[in-house]
């Protein structure tokens, strides 16, 4: 008999490889998924010091992790509400939590190459070292983990599709763009830093500067940056695979 | 009996516009935020002498966004809701129809140009003529794009094109007229790209009217020429290219 864990995941690849296929079709969308990150370079490269550039580069790639979750909470929810497909998954074997896994999966490997992009163009700037390439991508694992979980329970609360542009525009711009993600953390108010710390975008930019040299923080800053992406990560995934079980069965 | 053309179309696309803020309070907010997003970032990087600068090419940014959101509209009533063909039946008219989704998604546009207006207001003395000048260049603005966004709709096939074509067609054109930024800070070959965009004059003639850059008298006036000709000419070549009956 398989174990109950590995069940619980039947139907995760398939998924996961049709939702890449879905996603590929749409290049623009994949195209036009740098294009805030790639005005926050311009802006930087046009205005701002030189020395500046590395910041919004690296911001840029982690920021492209975050708004995958965007494209997760617009999918999902194009699927129920446009399609009503979901109903159709959901009575099949595969499991609420492959669904919403699978989805983020698919998302991301659609999505990886104007990421990549973004990170040779960190690299080509300010070269990575092993220790810091290490970093960025264990920080975009979380980020990605993190907004791939928000963004699917959220798109479960919406019932209109015209409804979802504004309010997951102003989440993932104000997680994502406000605080220091694509600028250094010294530039963010003194007493607003510990908040941004504990921000998964913000902590895992912080991260990544911080072990590029960009950035100098403190161990307790450090610790205190990693946790946050990890128990943040952590609860959310664990309450949408909670709330994907529970949602396919209310539907 | 005559259909009623007497302009109370007007009033329904108004409602229209209203009942979306009032029904989704974050779409009043959601069109200030990008303008601010990128307002804030501006603002932390260049020195504080840009600003007002960079807040009326957030208005600017709006207004042509505004393109953005009746490509966005015209689609979705089109594709999902297909609602066009009761309007074609209707006897609206595609120039009504046009001017109705751009008037409703103005109404949208609104609390972010108001905020942005009391903004500027704070933090530099406009003049009654710069205000005037102002005013003017963004109604002009939001026709010209409102009428390219519902042409672009026109040839939209699927509802997952309407984000991605609008944000490349509108996003990325408002970033390269030197809008949040001065024209002269482009490298020059970007300056001479530019000069194709009619936001470019729109800039320009925003921002020399208030004084915030200096253009004689004589630069004005051509930027305001070039950009209601430009206005004129993609208004037209619009109206040609939209497809108002599928058949």
């Amino acid at each position: 008999m398989k174990s109950s864990f590995l069940t619980r995941w039947k139907g995760l690849g398939a998924f996961a490889a049709t939702e890449t296929r879905v996603q590929f079709h749409e290049y623009l969308s994949i195209a036009s998924s740098i294009l805030v990150q790639v005005i926050f370079i311009f802006f930087m490269w046009l205005l701002a010091p030189r020395s500046l550039l590395p910041f919004a580069l690296v911001g840029s790639t982690v920021f492209s992790a975050f708004v995958i979750g965007e494209r997760i909470l617009d999918e999902a929810a194009y699927i129920r509400i446009d399609h009503k497909l979901n109903e159709l998954y959901h009575a099949s074997p595969m499991s609420p939590e492959s669904y919403f896994l699978g989805m983020g999966l698919g998302v991301l490997a659609a999505y990886m190459p104007p990421m990549v992009f973004l990170v040779g163009m960190a690299n080509w700037v300010h070269p990575f070292t092993v220790s810091a390439a290490l970093v960025l991508l264990g920080a975009l694992i979380g980020v990605w983990a993190f907004a791939a979980s928000l963004g699917y329970a959220l798109s479960t609360l919406f019932k209109d599709m015209r409804a979802i542009w504004p309010y997951a525009t102003l989440i993932f711009n104000l997680f994502g763009v406000l605080p220091p993600v694509f600028y250094p953390l010294y530039i963010f108010p003194a007493a607003l830093q510990p908040v941004a710390l504990v921000m998964p975008p913000s902590a895992a930019a912080a991260l990544v500067m911080h072990t590029l040299n960009l950035l100098s923080l403190s161990t307790g800053e450090v610790v205190l940056a990693a946790l946050s992406i990890i128990v943040e990560t952590l609860a959310i995934f664990l309450f949408t695979v909670y709330w994907a079980r529970r949602f396919s069965r209310e539907r | 009996m005559a259909p009623p053309l007497n302009g109370r179309f007007f009033r329904a696309f108004t409602l229209i516009g209203w009942r979306w803020i009032s029904r989704n309070p974050a779409v009043a907010i959601a069109p200030v935020l990008l303008p601010f997003m990128f307002l804030y970032f501006l603002r932390l990087i260049t020195p504080a002498s840009y600003f007002p600068g960079e807040v009326v090419g957030a208005m600017l940014f709006v207004s042509q966004n505004v393109g953005n959101w009746v490509l966005g509209d015209s689609a979705t009533w089109r594709i999902q809701l297909a609602l066009q063909d009761m309007f074609v039946a209707s006897p609206l008219g595609k120039v009504g129809y046009l001017a109705g989704i751009a008037f409703s998604n103005l109404m949208a546009a609104m609390p972010a140009l108001v905020v942005l207006a009391v903004v500027l207001a704070i933090i530099y003395p406009v003049s009654l003529v710069g205000w005037l000048i102002l005013i003017g260049t963004i109604l002009v603005l939001w026709l010209l794009f409102s009428a390219i966004g519902i042409t672009i709709s026109s040839r939209i096939k699927s509802r997952r094109e309407i984000w991605p074509v609008g944000n490349f067609a509108f996003t990325a054109l408002g970033m390269l007229s030197p809008l949040y930024y001065p024209l002269s800070t482009l490298p020059p070959a970007l300056q001479v790209v530019a000069h194709f965009l009619p936001g470019t004059y729109a800039a320009l003639l925003a921002k020399g009217g208030m004084g915030l850059i200096t253009l004689g008298q004589g630069d004005l006036l051509l930027d305001g020429f070039l950009l209601i000709a430009s206005a004129i000419i993609g208004i037209l070549l619009s109206l040609q290219f939209y497809r108002w009956r599928v058949t």
